[in-house]
C-alpha cells in the first residue's frame, strides 16, 4: 500500500494504482480525456499532466504507477500552462458548432475549457476538413471534425464488445475514426461509444437531435430489460423520457450497458401507455378513472373468490408489489391459485458472456421467491385446465410493461379470454386487450420509473431504486390495486420517503421527492 | 410617501391656476386646428407611427440565399428566453453539410415579452425582431407563429437575408 | 586525422556483398570466436566498448541489453533498418555493400542476449537493399549459419526480412514493433520498454544497423581496440551522411570527436565554388541547425553538440549555403513532420499541422508578424509533451531555425518573399 502526496493531501492506495486513479480517489480534479476507468490507457490525449518531485518533465497521470512516497502536483503553473496548451491543442481543429451539437450541455471539451482553457485562441489559420455525418451502422452516426481522436470507441470495439469495428485510419491531423470496408458497427452494445464519447463525434440515431441535453433531467434506477438488472440513468422532461445510460455499478454492469436496454424508454412514454381505466360489462366500453376501475372490479372479485378466482404475474413488477397482490389473493380471497406467466422458456438461461441474459424479465426471482413464501405451486397448465373446463371464471392478470419481451402476448391474452371476467391491470396499450370478449376491467399501472420497489437479478442481487416521475396520474401500483380489489382504500404515504436504494453513491445529494419532480431549468449557467 | 399640506395664504389663490392650465389647451387647440403638423396625435390605423430601426416588434425568421431558413435548431433562443414562448422541433437535413434545421418552430406572441433576449442568443443571425407591432388575430391559435408565419409572411416579400451568407462564411474558414 | 575504415573497409568491393567475397576479407571469422563466449562475456564486452546506439538517440547499447528480464520468456532481436530520418542514407550503403557484416552482427547479438528469432525491419522504398539482404539470408542458410544449430554450437537463431510500408513513425522503436505485430504504425506507451514488453508482448531489443554491424568489431579486436577511436564518452567510429552544397557529398566514416568543419572542408571537398557556409544541421532533420559560427565549434561527438543545443542523431550532416533561405527550408521539414505524424498523441497531430499551416501562410505571403512568436510557441509546447519523440523533432528545428534566423523569416513577412535571392515559394502538395 504506497503512500503518496498528491497537491499536499497524504493519500495511501493500492499497489498498482496509477496517479490518475489515485487523484479520483483524493478527490483532487484532473484533466482527462483519453482515459477511461473501464478502458486500458491509451495516453493519447495528454492531458492528465502532473509534476512529479524529482522529475524536471510533467508526466501524464494515467500511465504512471504510483510508488511509495512520490510527490504529485498539478496546480503548478508548468502543468497548468501544459494543460492550457493541450486543450488548445484538441481546439484548433474542432469546428466549434456547439449550437448544433448534441453533446454540448455535456461536453468534456465545453467543461474543461471553463475550467483549464487558455482562453486566448491563436489559431489562424484553416481548419482541417474531414468527414461530417458519417453512417457508422444502425445506431451511431460520426461527425469526424468534432472527433478529437481519443480513441475511446475503438478500445471498446477492442476490448469490451471485442468486435473490433472501428479503427483509426490517416496519419496526423488527418486522422479519422472509421469502420473498416463492409464492417458497419453492429454490435448488441455500440451505443456505449456514443456514452463515452468526450465530444458530440458520436451520436445516437435515436436521441440524435431530440432534445438539448439541458432540457433533460436524470434520475438512476434498474433497468427493466432483462434479468441483468444493469442500474442505468433515465433522462426525461415534462415531455417524456428521451433516453437510457448506464450508471456504474462494479457488482452488475460496470460502466457499460446494451443496446437493448436503451430502448426500455420507449414504452414508459404517454403515447404507448393505457392513460384510463375502461370497464366493459354488458356490450360497451366506458371510460373511467384507473382507481374508479379497480373499485369496480373489487365486487366481480370479491363475489368469485375462492377456487373460480385465478392471479397471473408477469415477473416485469417489483417485489413489493407481487407480495401486497399475492398477500391479497392469498389471506383475502383464499385462492392459491396464482400462475407465473413465463414468456421465453427456450432462451431463459442464455447469457452473451458480457451482459445481456435471454430471461427478459427484471424481476424473476423475487417474483419466485414471493410465490415460494406463500406457498404456491401453480403451474400455468392448471391455469389452461381450468379455464377449458370453466372451474376458473374470474381472471386478474399483471401483464406485462415491455412488450418486446413478450412476443406471445397475442396469443396468451386469447387464453386468458376464456375466462368469464378478466381484470387485467396493464401499463401499456395492446389492441388484443380492447378486443377481448366477455367482462373486462381495464386497469392502468405504473412502470418501473414511476414507483420505488426492488428488482431482484439473475444472481439474486436485491436492488432497490426509486420513482423517477409521474407520467400516467392515473396508474396504480399492483400494491395500491391490491388495497382496491380487496376493497379498501388508499392510504396517503406517510410524509418522508424511507427508500434508500442500495445503489445510490456516497455522493449524491438528496433531493426531496417533491423537489425532484419539478422541471428546472439550468438557465443562466450556459 | 407623504402628504405634504400647504396651508399657505396663496395656495387658496386656485383660479390663476386653472386658467393657466386653460391657456394651455388653448394653445394646442389653435395650434393643431391652424398648423395640423405638428399635432401630437396620429389619426390610428390611417396614419402609423414610423418607430426607430432598433424597435423590437413581431419575430422575423431569417433565411439563405435560396430561400431556406437560417435557423439551425440549436435552441438557443428558446433556452434564453425568459417567457418560454419558443418551440422548436429540430430534425435532421437530407444535406450533410447543414445537419440540423427545424421542422417547427412556434412562437406563441401573447406570452412573448419582446426583450430580445432571442435575437441576442441566436448564433447564426437566424431571429430578428422586425419594426412590425401589430399583432391583430381573430383566435387564440393565431397567435402561436409558425415557420410559415415567421419567415414567409407576405410582408417579408419572400423572407430576409442577412448580409452573412453561409457560403462566405465557409469561405473564409470560419 | 582523417576517414578511419573500420566497417566500410572494403565497401568499394562489390564481391563483398557475397558470403564468399566477405568470407574472402576474414568475415564470419568472429562468429565462431564468439559463440564459445558466455552471452554475458559479449555483453560485457559490448558495455566495456562504450558502444552507443547509432541510430539517433546514442543509448549505450551494453546497458540496453542489460535491460533484459532474466528468465526463460522467449526474446527478440529486431534491426531498426527504417532509415527514415531525411538526410540519412548510411544504413542503405550497410545493406547494400555488406549484408552479412550485419548478419554476421545480429547472429552474435542474438547469442548475447539469447534470442533465437530475429527480424530486419527495411523501409519500404528500399527495394534493392531488400532484394541484396534476402539473397544474403538465404546464402547464410545454406552455408549453417542461420537456421538450427548455427556452426554446430548448438545455438539457433532465425532471421527474417521485414518491409516496411515507408512511414517515418516506424523507424521509431515502439512504433516498428507495432508495425512488425500487423497493427498501424504507432508508438506504444512506456513503460513498459520494449526490453522488457516488446514485440508480442515478449522482451525484445531493438539496435539500429550500424550497432549491430560493429558489434563484430567489437568481439573480433576487443573493447579496448574499439575504444582506440573517438573520445572517452564517444567510443569507436561512426558513418556519417553527408548531403546539400558541398563539392563531395556521400557517407564517410570518421572517428567520433571528428571537427564537423574538417568533414566538410577535407573529406567532402568544401562547398561549391564561390558559395560561403550558412548552417548545418549535423544529426538528421530532426536535430537542431548550426549557424556557420556555431560549426567551427562542433566536434562530431555526442557531448560536443549536445553543448551547442544540438545533437549526432543519425549522423545525417545536411549543409547548407548562402543561396538556401531558411523560411522554404523550415517549410520543407514541417511539410515533412505534418504527413508523417502518426495522429496518436494530440500536441504532435494537431501541432505538426499547425506549424506547417503557419509556415505555408508565411512562405504564401499572408504572414502576420505575431506568427513568428507563435511558431516559438507552439513548438515550445509540443515539446516533451507525447509517447515518443516525433513531436520533439518537429519542434527543435522550427525552434532553432526561427531563433537563429530570424532576421530571415521577419524579412519574408514583411516583404512576403525571401530574403535571399532567386528562391521561389512553389506551394506543396498538401
Amino acid at each position: 500500500m504506497p503512500k503518496c502526496t498528491i497537491n499536499g493531501k497524504e493519500v495511501e492506495v493500492k499497489e498498482g494504482t496509477s496517479i490518475i486513479e489515485a487523484m479520483q480517489q483524493s478527490g483532487d480534479r484532473i484533466a482527462h480525456y483519453c482515459w477511461h476507468p473501464g478502458l486500458s490507457v491509451a495516453g493519447v490525449c495528454r492531458l492528465c499532466m502532473v509534476e512529479i518531485e524529482g522529475n524536471p518533465r510533467v508526466q501524464i497521470a494515467c500511465n504512471t504507477m504510483v510508488t511509495e512516497g512520490m510527490k504529485i502536483n498539478n496546480t503548478s503553473e508548468k502543468v497548468k500552462d501544459a494543460v492550457k496548451w493541450g486543450l488548445d491543442f484538441h481546439l484548433i481543429n474542432h469546428p466549434l458548432d456547439c449550437p448544433i451539437c448534441d453533446q454540448a450541455g455535456e461536453c468534456g471539451l465545453q467543461d474543461q475549457y471553463m475550467e483549464y482553457g487558455k482562453y486566448d485562441p491563436e489559431m489562424a489559420e484553416h481548419k482541417q476538413k474531414k468527414h461530417k455525418v458519417v453512417d457508422l451502422g444502425p445506431t451511431v452516426v460520426l461527425d469526424s471534425e468534432r472527433c478529437i481522436l481519443c480513441s475511446r470507441c475503438v478500445r471498446f470495439t477492442e476490448e469490451v464488445s471485442k468486435t473490433n469495428e472501428l479503427g483509426l485510419f490517416n496519419r496526423g491531423d488527418r486522422t479519422e475514426i472509421g469502420t473498416h470496408d463492409g464492417m458497419p458497427l453492429d454490435n448488441k452494445y455500440s451505443l456505449n461509444t456514443v456514452d463515452i464519447c468526450p465530444v458530440g463525434a458520436l451520436t445516437s440515431k435515436d436521441f440524435r437531435f431530440r432534445q438539448r441535453v439541458w432540457y433533460l433531467k436524470d434520475a438512476e434506477t434498474v433497468c427493466n430489460g432483462c434479468s441483468t438488472g444493469c442500474n442505468v440513468k433515465v433522462y426525461y422532461n415534462k415531455e417524456g423520457f428521451f433516453r437510457v445510460k448506464p450508471a456504474y455499478n462494479e457488482q452488475v454492469n460496470g460502466h457499460w450497458m446494451c443496446d437493448e436496454g436503451r430502448d426500455i424508454y420507449k414504452f414508459v412514454n404517454k403515447e404507448h401507455r393505457l392513460a384510463k381505466g375502461m370497464i366493459r360489462q354488458g356490450g360497451t366500453w366506458k371510460e373511467v378513472h384507473g382507481g374508479a376501475a379497480a373499485k369496480a372490479a373489487a365486487e366481480v372479485v370479491k363475489a368469485s373468490a375462492g377456487d373460480s378466482l385465478a392471479l397471473v404475474l408477469t415477473a416485469q413488477y417489483t417485489v413489493e408489489e407481487f407480495e401486497a397482490i399475492v398477500g391479497t389473493f392469498v389471506n383475502e380471497f383464499k385462492t392459491k391459485k396464482v400462475f407465473f406467466w413465463i414468456n421465453n422458456k427456450e432462451s431463459f438461461d442464455s447469457f452473451d458472456g458480457l451482459l445481456l441474459r435471454g430471461d427478459k424479465n427484471p424481476n424473476t426471482k423475487g417474483l419466485l421467491k414471493v410465490l415460494e413464501k406463500h406457498g404456491i405451486t401453480a403451474t400455468w397448465n392448471d391455469l389452461s385446465a381450468g379455464l377449458a373446463n370453466g372451474s376458473i371464471k374470474t381472471v386478474v392478470v399483471a401483464g406485462p410493461e415491455n412488450m418486446a419481451a413478450f412476443p406471445d402476448f397475442a396469443e396468451r391474452v386469447k387464453e386468458l379470454s376464456k375466462a368469464q371476467n378478466i381484470v387485467w391491470m396493464q401499463a401499456t396499450k395492446h389492441e388484443a386487450l380492447t378486443n377481448l370478449p366477455g367482462n373486462v376491467w381495464l386497469i392502468p399501472v405504473k412502470t418501473f420509473v414511476e414507483k420505488d420497489g426492488t428488482f431482484i437479478n439473475h444472481a439474486g442481487l436485491e436492488q432497490k431504486f426509486k420513482k423517477a416521475t409521474t407520467i400516467v396520474s392515473e396508474a396504480l401500483t399492483l400494491t395500491e390495486a391490491a388495497l382496491l380489489l380487496a376493497g379498501k382504500n388508499l392510504a396517503i404515504p406517510a410524509s418522508g420517503n424511507e427508500f434508500k436504494p442500495m445503489n445510490q453513491r456516497a455522493d449524491q445529494v438528496e433531493l426531496e421527492a417533491r423537489k425532484k419532480n419539478e422541471f428546472v431549468f439550468r438557465r443562466g449557467s450556459l | 410617501m407623504s402628504v405634504v399640506q400647504n396651508n399657505s395664504e396663496k395656495s387658496k389663490w386656485y383660479l390663476p391656476g386653472i386658467l393657466g392650465g386653460l391657456n394651455v389647451t388653448m394653445k394646442h387647440l389653435v395650434t393643431n386646428l391652424l398648423n395640423r403638423k405638428k399635432m401630437m396625435t396620429l389619426n390610428y390605423p390611417e396614419e402609423k407611427y414610423e418607430y426607430s430601426p432598433r424597435f423590437k416588434g413581431n419575430h422575423v425568421l431569417t433565411v439563405k440565399k435560396d430561400g431556406s431558413l437560417r435557423c439551425t435548431a440549436c435552441m438557443l433562443c428558446a433556452t434564453n428566453c425568459p417567457a418560454e414562448c419558443i418551440k422548436i422541433t429540430a430534425a435532421e437535413h437530407n444535406d450533410p453539410s447543414v445537419e440540423k434545421f427545424p421542422i417547427s418552430y412556434e412562437i406563441d406572441i401573447l406570452r412573448c415579452v419582446f426583450c430580445g433576449f432571442c435575437e441576442e442568443a441566436c448564433p447564426v443571425d437566424a431571429i430578428r425582431l422586425g419594426p412590425e407591432w401589430q399583432t391583430p388575430a381573430v383566435n387564440g391559435g393565431q397567435f402561436i407563429y409558425d415557420i410559415n408565419h415567421l419567415a414567409y409572411r407576405p410582408s417579408l416579400k419572400g423572407g430576409i437575408q442577412t448580409h452573412v451568407d453561409d457560403e462566405e462564411r465557409h469561405k473564409q474558414g470560419i | 586525422m582523417a576517414e578511419i575504415k573500420v566497417l566500410t573497409e572494403h565497401y568499394h568491393l562489390p564481391e563483398y556483398q557475397t558470403l564468399a567475397g566477405y568470407k574472402a576479407k576474414g568475415g564470419y571469422e568472429t562468429l565462431p570466436k564468439a559463440l564459445k563466449m558466455q552471452p554475458q562475456a559479449i555483453i560485457d564486452e559490448v558495455k566495456a566498448s562504450g558502444l552507443r546506439g547509432r541510430g539517433g538517440a546514442g543509448f549505450p547499447t551494453g546497458m540496453k541489453w542489460g535491460f533484459l528480464p532474466k528468465n526463460g520468456e522467449p526474446r527478440y532481436l529486431l534491426c531498426n533498418a527504417d532509415e527514415g530520418e531525411p538526410g540519412t542514407f548510411k544504413d542503405r550503403m550497410m545493406m547494400e555493400r555488406a549484408p552479412h557484416q550485419l548478419i554476421e552482427g545480429m547472429i552474435i547479438s542474438a547469442f548475447a542476449i539469447g534470442s533465437h528469432k530475429g527480424y530486419i525491419y527495411v523501409r519500404g522504398e528500399y527495394v534493392y537493399p531488400i532484394e541484396v539482404l534476402n539473397k544474403a539470408i538465404k546464402e547464410a542458410y545454406d552455408a549453417g549459419l542461420l537456421g538450427k544449430n548455427i556452426m554446430g554450437t548448438g545455438f539457433d537463431f532465425d532471421l527474417d526480412v521485414y518491409r516496411g510500408a515507408g512511414a517515418y513513425i516506424c523507424g521509431e522503436e515502439t512504433g516498428m514493433i507495432s508495425s512488425l505485430e500487423g497493427l498501424k504504425g504507432q508508438p506504444k506507451l512506456k513503460p513498459p520498454f520494449p526490453a522488457v514488453q516488446g514485440y508480442l508482448r515478449k522482451p525484445t531489443i531493438v539496435n539500429n544497423v550500424e550497432t549491430l554491424a560493429a558489434v563484430t568489431y567489437i568481439i573480433k579486436d576487443g573493447a579496448q581496440a574499439y575504444r582506440k577511436h573517438g573520445t572517452e564518452k564517444s567510443a569507436g567510429t561512426k558513418l556519417f551522411s553527408v548531403s546539400g552544397n558541398v563539392v563531395k557529398p556521400g557517407n564517410y566514416e570518421v572517428p567520433l570527436g571528428y571537427p564537423l568543419i574538417d568533414l566538410i572542408n577535407k573529406e567532402c571537398g568544401g562547398m561549391k565554388p564561390g558559395r560561403k557556409l550558412k548552417a548545418i544541421i549535423p544529426g538528421g532533420s530532426s536535430a537542431p541547425v548550426l549557424t556557420a559560427e556555431e560549426v567551427g565549434k562542433a566536434n562530431l561527438d555526442y557531448e560536443s553538440l549536445a553543448g551547442l543545443g544540438t545533437m549526432l542523431g543519425s549522423g545525417a550532416v545536411i549543409v547548407m549555403d548562402d543561396s538556401q533561405c531558411m523560411v522554404d527550408m523550415l517549410g520543407v521539414l514541417t511539410h515533412f513532420y505534418a504527413h508523417e505524424s502518426c495522429g496518436q498523441c494530440t500536441p504532435c497531430r494537431e501541432g505538426t499541422g499547425w506549424l506547417n499551416k503557419i509556415l505555408h501562410s508565411i512562405l504564401e505571403g499572408r504572414g502576420r508578424l505575431q506568427d513568428i512568436d507563435l511558431l516559438i510557441k507552439v513548438a515550445d509546447n509540443m515539446k516533451g509533451k507525447t509517447i515518443c519523440a516525433l513531436s520533439d523533432a518537429a519542434a527543435l528545428p522550427v525552434l532553432s531555425f526561427v531563433t537563429k534566423f530570424r532576421d530571415e523569416f521577419e524579412f519574408y513577412v514583411r516583404e512576403g518573399r525571401s530574403k535571399v535571392k532567386g528562391t521561389t515559394y512553389a506551394e506543396m502538395h498538401h
